[in-house]
């Protein structure tokens, strides 16, 4: 992967080779600017490698054209942001339901008020992004990553933005969303602990992959 | 439950109106314009077609220029026969006198004034009503009156108020006109087959039949117009009819127009009116439009970072660009809306420029489909104008999301030679499918819109050209301010440079805020350039030495009695007096000709038309012979009355246009039908005359003597100093009561003044499109505040006092208006050369004064309107900016 910035090319991914299995947890690790993001935004189809190839549910998504990949995204990955990125013209419930809004699914208030409730935010449903917490903000995320029940997860840096304690809330949940709807989740993160919870941690330096380790849990 | 585009639109809209405050003001001027117009032009068409039988006063006309021949009264007798009801009017001009009471030294002395007499029978009017205050019935306040007259015979006469104004008159008062004496019995409200009353020559008097016979002004070959207005049963034939009138009067002179054609004149002039009050309008729209880009552009830029969140959840580039589209159009129907509200508004204020030259029944109620119709033309507007700027929204990356646009940034700093970038930019646009048939629907519906508003393909493209061409140049204008401003260097002055950067900052809009304001500057210079032409042509260019009165209906044997008055009163000042006779072109060569083959035709009125025919033995000054020979010459030896018998027909000396446009030649024979007598001349030659000495003119002009035994009447021109007009006018009403006198002044002045309000009307629109250009500015200056907030608060942080800052801003916003000045006078001197020249066949003249007060005005406009703009940002305290940062 190589970015241009200027007059200069910064190659910021390389020699990146890895498969993850169906309903595996892999945590990302590396310090700033290892290119952590940049792999899991090329993950979710967000930015077009350079050269080389990425196959998710037997699809090679650096082939799709923009349309084509959006409908991929829209059924197959679910993306947790650290900056959290929520509507904020629309309710709580609104933006758990949008995924399925733009399936053209009307339907999907429902199953948005389910999740939101397992992300225990019954009480907040109609409430706008600005007067929810952060740590609400992100749980809010997280329902909505889930609406579509996409077989595989994003999360980049999840809990980034938020306090230790409910940092690890929104993590709970995170983990209890992922059991429950069998996905795979590939998860940015600086937290060590975090990282723990894993099954498995590839390790970037400066764009490469300098370790790629299963856990046994 | 709402779709997803419309509910995202609406929140957005909901949120942040006031973020959208000058994108809706944008689009309500424009629509407001046209709307305004558009309700006009309905008004116009209701009057004319709907009260068509009201403004013509009968289902048919039929009008002479001079009492009726015996045939023409038999044809108007077998009507009354028929069971038709015929209603008969007789107008013309004549001289009303009051005795006014002066102080008791002087006594008392008569006071004249010009008026347009009208009378009337008992069936008027045939259609719509007459209003009077009081609202007796016509025929008793025309009644003859036994008492309380000094002098008899006296009747009752309807008065309009200005006449009462002029003479410091009342309701009751006496006023005589001719040998009658009248008392003021009512007030005129509204007269229902009144046209205009700008153009008459003095306020109107009405009087009854009965009493115009009574004041012996009408005589023969008197300046009069008899109308006879027929009311046919609902049940006939109306084109059956006309064509049987048409052939029993064929060669009566007179005038048979129905209902269906009338007022044909008043329609093109107000059809023509509306045009292009509404192509006005639709620059305006367009105009706006510019702001309404801009605003989408700024906030597409603004929204990136939600609409790559919307693509990172799968959403498609069309998805969100139907999210944002649906938006633009929410705006741009609410900024519609307040413009058919604004519009309705301006409506009600059109009366003000158009008084006088509407008809007084005139009814300017607004209807609603123009108001509907406004809308629909806003929002497609709305909707061409932000296409462009949305389809930005496909190169948005989702993976902004947890990235700056590292890509774009590389691309701006990559600076190319501008024909390079010229060809990438027009090579980008072919392989885009979507660019391309993006600008085919926007070109496609901003045609539409000016072909509809033109009502004709050929203008509408025109016009498109036209506004096409002023953006290009305006356009290569800043490339040029762009180009001086980089290589013109500053060292000594940072806030200047940091001012002239600015301009040139992509993103700032400096392009669009230039082309807004000078499509403003170019349609006003271009207005004030023909006005002031025209008006001088009105003012100023009659010659001192041109009469300042016109006599007419002086009867032969007042002749002597009228210049015994003329050398009293003005002994030093030269005068013209010459018999005249009223005449209609009957024939040519033998050939007679039919007045419809030539109705509504170009020039075709010179077969319509009544010819005042005259007889001099010399050719006139101000005349040039440029064919044939004057009669002196021909037969220096004979009499007038000797040339006349032995050649049996009379010579005609014909105005080289009229001869060139009646197709005439030297021998040709004219027949001309005086007073119901043919009168045959041969042409014998052509003169060139000079109309613009305001003399007494003539088309035709027949060799001395061929004139006796015609119905003559005179007509004289004098130049009445100041100081003695009263006491000539006076003096003459006193013994030669038929004898009208008109101050050419008056009338001029008269016109002058109908075309300047005209003019104000039509500047006043105008002056909505710089209007609509400044709410360009403040647009697109709103766009970037925070960027320009942040940048004054690190230039405050760095030492930067309010005054230098104010300085820097200035400079920035005194040159977008410098230029787009500069750029719009210059291409407003080139289209008002081009109307002068093309349409009015003028000559144009640079007009500095007027030049430079555009220049500093427009300088002004864009100072006021960018301080508007940012003075709020300059009161911010850095510290607080910085730290939001």
């Amino acid at each position: 992967m190589q970015l241009s910035a200027g007059n200069h090319a910064v190659q910021i991914l390389h020699n990146i080779s890895f498969e993850v299995s169906a309903k595996q947890v892999l945590a990302i690790v590396g310090p700033s600017g290892s290119g952590k993001s940049t792999l899991l935004g090329l993950l979710a189809g967000l930015d077009q490698p350079t050269c080389g190839s990425i196959h998710i549910h037997n699809t090679n998504i650096t082939a799709l054209a923009e349309s084509a990949m959006a409908h991929f995204r829209r059924q197959y990955i679910g993306y947790v942001f650290q900056a959290f990125h929520l509507i904020p013209t629309l309710t709580a419930l609104e933006n758990v339901a949008l995924p399925l809004e733009l399936q053209g699914i009307t339907t999907g208030e429902e199953r948005a008020k389910t999740l939101l409730q397992a992300v225990g935010l019954e009480k907040r449903v109609h409430h706008y992004p600005i007067q929810l917490s952060g740590g609400e903000q992100q749980r809010v995320a997280l329902a909505r990553a889930f609406i579509s029940q996409p077989p595989l997860l994003l999360a980049d840096e999840p809990t980034g933005n938020l306090d230790s304690a409910t940092g690890n809330l929104v993590i709970d949940l995170l983990w209890q969303l992922h059991e429950q709807h069998d996905s795979t989740l590939i998860l940015v993160t600086h937290d060590t602990t975090l990282a723990a919870r894993a099954q498995r941690i590839l390790t970037l330096q400066d764009g490469t992959i300098v370790n790629d380790a299963s856990l046994t849990t | 439950m709402m779709p997803l585009p419309l509910k995202l639109a609406w929140r957005e809209t909901a949120n942040s109106w006031s973020r959208f405050i000058f994108l809706f003001l944008c689009i309500a001027l424009g629509v407001g314009a046209i709307v305004a117009v558009d309700l006009f032009a309905t008004n116009v068409e209701q009057a004319i077609l709907g009260d068509a039988r009201g403004l013509l006063g009968g289902d048919i006309e039929l009008s002479w220029r001079r009492t009726v021949s015996q045939n023409g009264q038999d044809v108007l007798d077998s009507l009354s026969e028929r069971k038709i009801i015929v209603s008969h009017i007789t107008e013309f001009a004549a001289m009303a006198a009051v005795e006014t009471n002066q102080s008791h030294d002087q006594g008392t002395k008569a006071v004249s004034q010009l008026v347009e007499l009208k009378a009337l029978d008992s069936f008027y009017p045939l259609y719509g009503s007459l209003i009077v205050e009081p609202a007796h019935r016509t025929e008793q306040l025309l009644a003859p009156i036994q008492s309380d007259c000094q002098r008899l015979p006296c009747f009752g006469a309807i008065v309009q108020k200005s006449l009462l104004i002029r003479l410091g008159l009342s309701l009751g008062r006496e006023l005589r006109i001719g040998q009658t004496n009248f008392i003021i019995t009512g007030i005129l409200g509204k007269e229902p087959d009144k046209i205009a009353t700008a153009f008459s020559l003095g306020p109107r008097v009405m009087i009854s039949r009965e009493a115009l016979v009574t004041t012996e002004l009408v005589k023969t070959g008197s300046r009069i117009r008899e109308r006879y207005r027929l009311q046919l049963p609902s049940s006939t034939n109306l084109e059956r009819w006309l064509g049987e009138l048409r052939g029993r009067l064929s060669q009566e002179g007179v005038q048979v127009s129905s209902y269906r054609d009338a007022q044909p004149r008043l329609r093109r002039f107000l059809d023509q009116l509306t045009l292009y009050l509404g192509l006005i309008g639709l620059t305006i729209l367009w105009v706006g439009g510019i702001g309404v880009a801009c605003t989408i552009q700024g906030f597409i830029t603004q929204k990136t970072p939600i609409i790559a969140t919307l693509k990172t959840l799968g959403a498609d580039s069309s998805q969100i660009i139907a999210i944002y589209l649906t938006q633009s159009l929410l705006l741009g129907s609410i900024g519609s809306l307040a413009g058919g509200i604004l519009g309705a508004g301006l409506h009600q204020g059109l009366p003000l420029f158009l008084q006088g030259i509407i008809p007084e029944t005139f009814s300017m109620e607004p209807t609603l489909a123009p108001i509907l119709r406004g809308i629909a033309v806003g929002t497609l507007a709305t909707l061409s104008f932000s296409l462009w700027p949305l389809l930005a929204i496909r190169s948005v990356s989702p993976s902004l999301v947890f990235r700056q646009d590292i890509d774009r940034a590389a691309k701006q700093s990559k600076p190319r030679s501008w024909p390079k970038e010229l060809m990438g930019t027009v090579k980008d646009w072919w392989n885009d499918r979507e660019q391309r048939m993006t600008s085919l629907l926007i070109t496609g519906c901003l045609l539409g819109l000016a072909i509809w508003q033109a009502h004709s393909l050929s203008l509408g493209l025109f016009f498109s050209g036209a506004f096409i061409v002023s953006i290009f140049a305006l356009l290569c204008g800043t490339t040029v301010l762009f180009w001086t401003l980089r290589h013109i260097h500053f060292p000594q002055k940072l806030l200047l440079r940091h001012a002239t950067s600015n301009l040139q900052r992509p993103g700032n809009f400096t392009k669009a805020m230039t082309l807004a304001i000078g499509i403003g500057v170019m349609l006003m210079t271009t207005l004030i350039t023909v006005q002031h032409t025209l008006l001088d042509l009105i003012e100023d260019q009659i010659p001192t030495s041109a009469p300042s009165f016109f006599f007419i209906d002086i009867q032969p044997d007042q002749h002597a009695s009228f210049k015994q008055v003329l050398e009293t009163h003005i002994p030093d000042s030269p005068y013209n007096l010459v018999p005249v006779v009223r005449s209609r072109l009957t024939a040519i060569n033998g050939e007679p000709i039919n007045p419809e083959d030539h109705k509504g035709k170009r020039n075709g009125w010179y077969f319509t038309r009544e010819y005042v025919v005259t007889t001099f033995q010399s050719l006139p000054k101000d005349n040039l012979l440029t064919q044939g020979q004057w009669w002196e010459t021909t037969q220096p030896q004979k009499s007038s009355n000797e040339s006349t018998a032995q050649n049996n027909v009379p010579l005609v000396s014909v105005e080289e246009d009229a001869a060139k446009n009646l197709g005439l030649s030297l021998g040709s024979t004219l027949t001309l039908n005086i007073q119901g007598v043919p009168f045959v001349a041969k042409v014998s030659s052509f003169r060139k005359v000079d109309w613009g000495s305001f003399s007494m003119n003539f088309f035709m002009i027949v060799e001395p003597g061929s004139l006796d035994g015609a119905p003559i009447t005179y007509i004289a021109t004098a130049r009445v100093p100041k100081t003695v007009e009263i006491a000539l006018q006076q003096a003459i009403v006193a013994i030669m009561p038929n004898v009208t006198a008109i101050d050419v002044g008056d009338v001029l002045d008269n016109i002058a003044m109908i075309f300047r309000q005209l003019a104000m009307g039509i500047q006043a629109l105008a002056l909505l499109c710089l209007i609509t250009g400044a709410m360009v500015m403040i647009a697109a200056i709103s766009i970037n505040r925070y960027r320009r907030l942040r940048e004054l608060a690190i230039l405050k942080a760095l030492g930067g006092s309010r005054g230098l800052l104010l300085f820097s801003l200035g400079t920035e916003f005194g040159l977008i208006g410098g230029f787009a000045a500069l750029v719009g006078i210059s291409l407003g001197c080139l289209l008002s050369w081009s109307i002068l020249y093309l349409f009015f066949d003028l000559t144009w003249a640079l007009n500095m004064p007027v030049l430079l007060t555009g220049l500093l005005m427009t300088i002004a406009l864009t100072l006021i309107t960018g301080f508007l703009g940012t003075y709020r940002l300059l009161g911010f305290p850095p510290l607080s900016v910085l730290r939001q940062e």
